[in-house]
Parts: structure tokens; C-alpha cells; sequence
């Protein structure tokens, strides 16, 4: 069968059960009349909108702010949290039935990252939007693919270590600035019956947030250009610093540096260690720093600092990302209003609220001493160009970033080794 | 001739009263059986074709790739490792659940007051959604000591018996099969106490006459006219067990590692996560058949096991 004849035969199948469910709503309301969309005809446009349930606040402030400046837009938004989200997607979108607005993610690595919808077709391009001009041009690809933009992002979004300050100053522990003192500072907190590190690897995607944490210096601050020459075959998983990262992640755990089975704890009991003093520090994002606020409900404070990978801090190189963000269907009935929506949403005022919201640092924000202090360090480390996206965004098909995740917790489990796991990675990543 | 002409007329009045009964049942279930052929059977079997493609789930791009995908079923170590896991989580379930649903049906078919309220408690877990019922499994799963089932074994003194429950990959699987019997036991309950209610009550007054015991009364009576019930616990345990996902998505995602992945895992996986469609249905393919036949030569072999009483 050709790719042809199959799209006309799901395209013939879409009519069919369209034309079956529509005659069905007519005899099941008994030949009401129907309008597009909520309002009457004539009265307002509605879009679709489906985000990510942990934005979901700052998300509705946007479209409240895009539907007060025009009265004849109206939004119907439904959210679900990533892992269903991205499926529920994807299947619309396979299916020929996208919504007007949806998340999506920056470069390659998923199958809801910016590179697999632009070549399949599925998302608008936005390259003439000045909110572009905006985003660092090292970042700017990732919104992207040959050399169209298409996905709008607020800022970005980094790893680092969230500590509970009261356990630091109880106990008279120092903040760890480079590697060995990461390791001496684990020796202490478990000397003292605290675990010195949550970590929740039983949720898949906390599993990367340390080997990135690690990466970002180990391996690509000694080669700036791994991600290329791994995508050339100079570099692979085995012969490159991702050796290196997966030995550091492990001497960590020999180390002490985690509670006890993590790969049976899950990232809420991780955040509830962590809030209740039971464990001093969690490698994790900075949209995290909010929950471990609720969870703590006042009992401690909290700060972050960069994960010290480093054994000279000046030459620490810390993981930020392109946080999700949202495309415009090019299916869209409405599709300049859609594009409008997100020329809007990149005005600097609008991306600020939602970054801010997410605990992300805003594309532009050039004085990091007006962001949010946990931010700060953080944000002067990118200025410095200290910084790189995250690993995933940059490899090259959707199988990667679970396997990574797989192979992590084989390793905690002990049932495989770092040879074995680097030659799974390059496995997936070639397959 | 009168005589002779009465049976025609009879059987043309039968042939039309037969013809008027017929016609109107196959005009109604028209509408049924359309939607189900547009919604059901037709994306099914035009699915299938993907099998035979390396499409990726969005997009028009796709080429015909022949079986390669069905070679990859029988040669991927992933796939065959969650088929393993399917068939061992599938033996425990078989057992497990129903004789514990057996156990349960025989102590709540007794003459104990509170029979109807136990009944109830026990079948509730099975009404509820199983992926709610992992979420709640999670909390019970925690590894911390002072938390969950781990917590309980130390309050009672049995310290050496917590465990790692989801992140230890020896034990997460059994993890799953453990919350699924204390789910599903009582829908096994519910079948088996249908069974014991036919059991004829004069047998085991017959036998008790005799001077058999309770026991041999079970083996004797009990057991061999509960064949149809176990006939239908096995089957729907085998084929629940086989296709299982809602409980291990939920609870483990097929980790850690790849400890947990079923069949249906990898499928969801390959087609919603690696955007690997085309293998992803050769998969579902594969286990459809699996599951049918297993189930029928199940149904066939406990089948000539039944007897009537």
C-alpha cells in the first residue's frame, strides 16, 4: 500500500465516521440547530487549547489576558499532566484532528518535540514574530527546523540543587561549590542519618536530571560540540564523556549520596523528604522549587544553587532548556487568530507572567538581580554562556530519552553495567 | 383433500409469522452492527495494514516494509522479556486470584450472619478503576519503613519482610500481581459463589449419609460441579493477564528498567512514545492471536472437564 492510498483510506475512514457521528447527534438531538464552535454564529470565534496540567494557571491568565484585548476570541482549554498529555496528543494529531493551540516541546528527542511535528507537517511556522529576536540565537534552532521557527516558548528552564536551609544550618553543613565537596558533604549528612540527596527515580524522567546535571559539564564542557559530533558518528555514547557521567552518577550512590531505594521512591515522596527534613538537597527543575514550597507548608526555607559537576567551579557548565511550550496547528480553522495568540504571548510582559509562574527564566531578561532570587545564579551563568540546552533536545530520535531513563534505573538496580548501559544508548540512539 | 390441505396452510401461516418475526429483529440491529463495523471492526482491520508499514503515527510519510516488523516481534529481546513477564504475572494471576476467590466464595456461601456485608466489602475493589487502585498501591508500595505495607510488617514485628516492593526488579513484578489478586479476587468470588449456589444440596446430604467428610466432599462434589466456573474464572484471569496494562502502567511503567514491560506496555511505548506505529500494531497483532489461542484451546481442554449434576 502506497503512503497515498492509506492517507486517502484514513481520510475516506475520517468522513466515514464523521458522517456517521453527525447523523447520529442530529436524530439523537432531534434536528436542533447547530453552530460552530460555543457561541451562536456570527457572535465569536473559539479555539481549542490543551497545555500541560503544571502550567495550567499561568496558562489561563494568558488566554484571559489574549480574550479581554479581543471580546470576539474565546478559548476552550483542557489540560492533562506530560506523560498523558503528550499520548492524547499525539493521537489527535495522528488522527487528523489537532486543536487549534497545544504544548509541544523544543528541538528533537520526543514525539511531541518541535523537529518530528515540523516534518511531519503538523505545526505552523511563526518565524516572523518579533518575539524571536528575543531568545538567544544559541537557542533559537530548538524552536525550530531548517531554519523555520515554530514552537513559542517563555524562557528557560534549569536544573539545580534545591536545599532545605534549615537542615544545612542545623547541622552546620556548607554549601558544596565543586565536586569533591558534594562528595564530603554526602559523607556528612549520612553520618548524621540524613539522607543527603532525595531522589525519586521511580518516576521515569527524574532519572535524567543528575546525568544532565553531570553531562553538561563532564561531557560537553570538555567538547562543546558532542551533541554534532555524536549526530556525525564521531562520538558515541561509549566513547565520549558519557562514560564519565554515568561512573560520577554511580559514585554518587556508592557514595551515600541518596536515600535508600530510590528506584522505588517516586518524585512526590522525593519532594516530601526533602520538605520534611529527612533528606538536605534534590537535583531537580526550578519548577519544582514551588512544590517543595507547599509540601514544607512553612516548616522550612528553601534555596538552590547550581549542581557542582565541577572540580574549579569557573568551570562549571549548567543544563537550561527550552521550557515547553505551545505551536499553532496549521490545520486551525483559525489559524491567523491562532498565530496571533502567540505573537501575543510572546510580548515580553505576557512571557514574563507565564515564566515567573514556572519558575523559568525569561527570554530577555538581561538583569538577572529582577528575577526571582533562586534564580539568579543560575541566570548569570547563562549570561556568562555558561550554560547548555538539555542533552535530550539534541538527540535524534524519540527512543533515546526513555532508554536513558530505563538503563539509569538498571543501573541502580544493579542489573546491568555502565558498558552495557552506554551500548544500549547507542543502540537506541541509531535505531 | 379438506384434510389434506389444512398442514399447508399451517406452515404458510408459520412461514410468515416467522418471516414477520425475523425481519423486524434484522432491521434493528442494523443500526448496532453499522456503527460497531465503522468503529470497531473497520479501523481494526485497516489498523492492521499499518503492521506492514514503518509509519510513524503522525504525518502522511510511510513505507511498506513487508513482515520486518513481525521479524522484530520474535527477535526484539525487549518484546520477548515483556511476553515472559506476561505469561509469569499471568500463571500467578490464574492461581493466586482464584483460589483465593475460591476461598473467599466458599467462606462467604456459609450460614455466618454477616455473609452479604463480607460479600460486598470483598467485591468492592473490582468495581473500582484499576488505575485508581494502583495509585492508592503506590502509597501502600512505599520502600521508606515508616511508611505503607513496610510500615505495618514492623508495627507487627516482621521487619525482615519489607521490601523494595516497586524498585527492586525481582520483586516489582509479583508487586503488581499481589495488588491485582486484591482487586480482582472477589470478582473470582462472585463467579465461584454463582457456581456453589447451584450445587445441589441433596448430594452432600447423600454423601454426609455416606460418611464422607467436608473434605471429600469438596473434592468429590463441590469441585467437580464448580467446573464451569473455574472454566470461566481461568479464562478471563488468562486473557486479563495476557493483555494486562492499566495496573502496570500505572503502578511501575513497565520499570524498573525494562523489569515490569507486558506486551501491552511495549505496545503503548513503541506507538505513542518511539513513535514506532507500524511495530507497535505488528505487536498488537501478535498478541490478539496469542491471546485467542491460548484462550481457545483453554476453553476446549476445560471444557471436556465439566460435568453436570
Amino acid at each position: 500500500m502506497t503512503t497515498s492510498q492509506l492517507g486517502r483510506a484514513r481520510r475516506r475512514i475520517g468522513l466515514v465516521i464523521g458522517s456517521a457521528v453527525a447523523t447520529l447527534s442530529l436524530v439523537a438531538c432531534g434536528g436542533v440547530e447547530t453552530n460552530d464552535g460555543d457561541q451562536p454564529s456570527g457572535e465569536g470565534i473559539t479555539l481549542e487549547i490543551v497545555g500541560n496540567t503544571n502550567g495550567q494557571d499561568a496558562t489561563e491568565a494568558l488566554v484571559e489576558a489574549y480574550e479581554a484585548e479581543n471580546p470576539n476570541v474565546n478559548f476552550t482549554t483542557s489540560y492533562a499532566p506530560v506523560d498523558q498529555l503528550q499520548t492524547a496528543l499525539r493521537t489527535r494529531l495522528g488522527a487528523g484532528n489537532a486543536p487549534d493551540l497545544f504544548a509541544a516541546w523544543p528541538g528533537d528527542g520526543s514525539s511531541m518535540a518541535t523537529v518530528p511535528l515540523a516534518q511531519a507537517g503538523l505545526a505552523a511556522p511563526i518565524s516572523d514574530q518579533d518575539w524571536l529576536t528575543r531568545v538567544p540565537e544559541s537557542l533559537r534552532p530548538l524552536l525550530g527546523y531548517e531554519g523555520e521557527s515554530y514552537l513559542w516558548s517563555a524562557g528557560v528552564g534549569i536544573i539545580g540543587t534545591i536545599y532545605n536551609e534549615r537542615v544545612f544550618e542545623e547541622n552546620n553543613v556548607a554549601i558544596p561549590e565543586t565536586w569533591s565537596e558534594l562528595l564530603d558533604t554526602c559523607t556528612q549528612f549520612e553520618s548524621l542519618g540524613i539522607a543527603p540527596m532525595a531522589l525519586g527515580n521511580q518516576t521515569p524522567w527524574i532519572t535524567q536530571l543528575i546525568s544532565y546535571a553531570i553531562a553538561t559539564t563532564v561531557a560537553f564542557g570538555e567538547e562543546p560540540e558532542l551533541a554534532e559530533m555524536m549526530l556525525t558518528g564521531e562520538r558515541t555514547f561509549s566513547n565520549s564523556g558519557w562514560r564519565e557521567t554515568l561512573e560520577r552518577y554511580m559514585l554518587l550512590e556508592e557514595t551515600g549520596c541518596f536515600n535508600d531505594n530510590v528506584n522505588g521512591t517516586t518524585v512526590e515522596q522525593a519532594i516530601s523528604m526533602l520538605a520534611d527534613g529527612d533528606a538536605a538537597m534534590m537535583v531537580t527543575v526550578s519548577p519544582h522549587y514551588g512544590q517543595v514550597l507547599d509540601a514544607s507548608e512553612g516548616r522550612a526555607t528553601f534555596g538552590m544553587f547550581p549542581f557542582p559537576a565541577a572540580e574549579d567551579p569557573d568551570d562549571l557548565v549548567i543544563p537550561a532548556g527550552i521550557a515547553q511550550g505551545f505551536m499553532a496547528s496549521p490545520t486551525s480553522d483559525h489559524l491567523d487568530i491562532a498565530k496571533d495568540f502567540l505573537a501575543f504571548i510572546g510580548q515580553q510582559e505576557q512571557s514574563e507572567a507565564f515564566a515567573e509562574a514556572g519558575d523559568l527564566i525569561p527570554f530577555g531578561s538581561e538583569d538577572p538581580a529582577e528575577l526571582d532570587p533562586i534564580l539568579q545564579p543560575f541566570a548569570q551563568l547563562i549570561n556568562d554562556d555558561r550554560a547548555m540546552p538539555y542533552p535530550d533536545q539534541q538527540w535524534p530520535n524519540a527512543e533515546v530519552q526513555p532508554t536513558h531513563f530505563a538503563v539509569i534505573q538498571q543501573l541502580f538496580a544493579g542489573t546491568t553495567s555502565i558498558d552495557q548501559a552506554l551500548q544500549t544508548l547507542d543502540d537506541a540512539y541509531n535505531d | 383433500m379438506h384434510g389434506a390441505a389444512a398442514p399447508t396452510l399451517n406452515r404458510g401461516h408459520h412461514k410468515r409469522r416467522a418471516g414477520r418475526t425475523i425481519l423486524p429483529t434484522i432491521w434493528f440491529t442494523i443500526p448496532a452492527l453499522v456503527v460497531y463495523l465503522i468503529i470497531v471492526i473497520y479501523p481494526a482491520l485497516s489498523g492492521a495494514a499499518y503492521a506492514f508499514t514503518d509509519w510513524s503515527g503522525v504525518g502522511e510519510q510511510l513505507r511498506f516494509v513487508g513482515l520486518e516488523n513481525f521479524r522484530k516481534v520474535f527477535t526484539d529481546a525487549q518484546s520477548l522479556a515483556a511476553l515472559r513477564n506476561a505469561v509469569a504475572l499471568t500463571i500467578f494471576i490464574v492461581f493466586v486470584q482464584n483460589g483465593v476467590g475460591l476461598v473467599l466464595a466458599l467462606g462467604v456461601h456459609s450460614k455466618i450472619k454477616s455473609r452479604n456485608v463480607l460479600r460486598t466489602i470483598f467485591f468492592a475493589p473490582a468495581v473500582v478503576s484499576p488505575v485508581v487502585i494502583a495509585f492508592l498501591w503506590k502509597y501502600l508500595f512505599d520502600p521508606r519503613p515508616e511508611e505503607g505495607i513496610n510500615a505495618v510488617l514492623g508495627f507487627i514485628g516482621l521487619d525482615f519482610l519489607r521490601q523494595n516492593w516497586l524498585g527492586d526488579p525481582s520483586i516489582a513484578l509479583w508487586s503488581i500481581g499481589i495488588m491485582i489478586v486484591w482487586q480482582l479476587a472477589g470478582y473470582s468470588m462472585v463467579i465461584f459463589l454463582a457456581g456453589l449456589q447451584g450445587v445441589p444440596q441433596e448430594l452432600h446430604e447423600a454423601a454426609s449419609i455416606d460418611g464422607a467428610g467436608g473434605l471429600r466432599r469438596f473434592r468429590s462434589i463441590t469441585l467437580p460441579l464448580l467446573a464451569p466456573a473455574i472454566t470461566i474464572c481461568t479464562l478471563l484471569s488468562v486473557i486479563g493477564g495476557l493483555k494486562l496494562f492499566d495496573q502496570v502502567f500505572a503502578l511501575t511503567g513497565g520499570g524498573p528498567g525494562y523489569a515490569t514491560e507486558t506486551p501491552s506496555t511495549v505496545i503503548y511505548k513503541e506507538a505513542f512514545v518511539y513513535g514506532n506505529y507500524g511495530y507497535s500494531t505488528a505487536i498488537a497483532l501478535v498478541l490478539a492471536v496469542v491471546v485467542a489461542a491460548v484462550a481457545l484451546v483453554q476453553l476446549k481442554w476445560l471444557r471436556g472437564k465439566e460435568v453436570e449434576a
